[in-house]
């Protein structure tokens, strides 16, 4: 998926994450959380993966975590590169 | 939830966020404003909306205010702890900007907020004494900066010049020429907010075709205006009707920008400003100018700051804002001596609008 437009998905609340998504000729992902020092690697790792399992290869992509869950995280960076993408997704494919 | 947390739970539960429209809430906007003035703050005029929380009573404990993409206009009541009622005002101010379609939003504060707002996903661009500029994407800057560096010109002495062109005259134009004349290489900047009575598109326009005329080729690079340079993030008192001495803490912030990020992505080691008869707050601009740029101890090296005297036509230094009297009292003769073709050409085309170009 290549993403068109800038999108965002979630929100500032605790638990959540707000992942902003713009296009770019380059892939660069900055990740800030509240749990850097437990969890950073990890969440970058599961937002890396998400990407990829998405297809997108170029894009800016900001994550501001608040303590989310994984499967949160993912939903958001979905929710923000579908949005970016202005796709109609193959749901069985995702 | 509770110990440590009790105090800010507490009043999150009796915390309302709602909304304040600045043009339709006039009672609304007064109680903003009394609590701005409590905090020593003033109420900008291009404040749109505030997001408000409100205890059970419906007394104001703080609010957040959005002027376009700028977010500013920050204050709460001292029993409020700020951290979880700023999320909640921003998360609904980062909502009504979303729905107006902006997404990259700036943020003009105190410095002590600064951490707060890092902590909300904004990126901090420069900070003074009385004011920090921040923005909510750790890309904005870079790769605006990315971009400018690909037209950096070859040269020794790089000049750099920033303009407003309202619209561009021979003022604007002996000053592009007397500081080609010093360079190697020029990079003027045309200020790129549709806040003045030509609009950035036909400003930028103007200078273009007017700089054309001073056949300098190569030499000369206009860029059109950006987020970054004389905006209403960056510079906001240069928008507002309002002179008074915070013009100097938004002039910190602007100038910091030009030599820590766009100087050094062009090369720049000069900058030209024409002296400043008329306006107090860009006179007050020229004088931070020669701090901020040629004095401050930064961590990006100085740049040498010229004032030029401007050109003067009939014994009176040439301004745009003559040249607009001139063209709102529809006496094209006198502006005439005041401006290149292209921009005469434009000035007639909107006095006779069958003469269009």
């Amino acid at each position: 998926m290549r993403i068109e437009v800038d999108a965002v998905a979630g929100t500032l609340e605790s638990s959540d994450a707000l992942v902003r998504v713009s296009p770019a000729e380059e892939l660069r992902i900055e990740v800030t959380s509240t749990v850097e020092a437990q969890f950073g690697a990890e969440i970058r790792r599961t937002v890396a993966e998400q990407l990829d399992r998405l297809g997108v290869t170029e894009g800016l992509i900001s994550v501001q975590d608040k303590g989310a869950l994984d499967f949160v995280i993912r939903a958001r960076v979905q929710g923000a590169v579908l949005r970016g993408a202005q796709a109609r997704p193959d749901w069985r494919k995702l | 939830m509770s110990g440590a947390d009790g105090l800010e739970t507490a009043v999150e539960d009796g915390c309302a966020i709602g909304l304040v429209d600045a043009a339709r809430d006039a009672r609304g906007l007064e109680q903003v404003r009394g609590l701005l003035k409590a905090s020593g703050l003033g109420l900008d005029a291009d404040v749109e909306l505030f997001a408000t929380a409100r205890d059970a009573s419906g007394r104001l404990l703080a609010c957040l205010g959005l002027a376009g993409d700028v977010v500013k206009c920050a204050a709460s009541a001292p029993e409020v702890r700020g951290e979880g009622v700023t999320a909640r005002l921003m998360q609904r101010i980062l909502d009504e900007a979303s729905d107006r379609g902006r997404t990259h939003l700036f943020a003009f504060t105190r410095p002590g907020n600064r951490a707060i707002l890092e902590g909300l996903g904004f990126h901090a661009l420069a900070v003074t004494d009385d004011a920090v500029l921040l923005e909510n994407t750790p890309f904005g800057l870079s790769s605006y900066v990315a971009g400018l560096a690909r037209l950096r010109r070859p040269g020794r002495r790089i000049g750099g010049v920033v303009l407003n062109a309202n619209p561009f005259t021979l003022g604007h134009r002996y000053l592009v020429e007397r500081a080609a004349s010093e360079c190697d290489a020029l990079h003027v900047f045309v200020v790129g907010e549709d806040a003045s009575a030509f609009d950035a598109a036909t400003r930028l326009r103007l200078v273009r075709e007017g700089i054309a005329g001073l056949d300098l080729g190569e030499q000369v690079v206009v860029h059109p205006g950006s987020r970054y340079i004389v905006s209403r993030a960056t510079f906001p008192n240069y928008f507002l009707a309002r002179e008074d001495a915070r013009a100097s803490a938004a002039a910190g912030l602007d100038l910091q920008l030009f030599r820590t990020a766009i100087a050094p992505a062009l090369g720049i080691t000069d900058r030209f400003v024409g002296t400043e008869p008329l306006s107090p707050v860009t006179a007050a601009y020229n004088a931070e100018m020669r701090w901020w740029l040629a004095e401050a101890p930064l961590d990006a090296p100085p740049i040498a700051v010229h004032e030029v005297a401007r050109l003067e036509v009939d014994g009176e230094a040439v301004s745009a804002s003559r040249v607009r009297q001139g063209l709102a009292s529809g006496d094209l003769d006198a502006v005439a001596r005041l401006v290149p073709g292209p921009t005469l050409a434009h000035l007639r085309s909107l006095v006779s609008p069958g003469h269009r170009r």
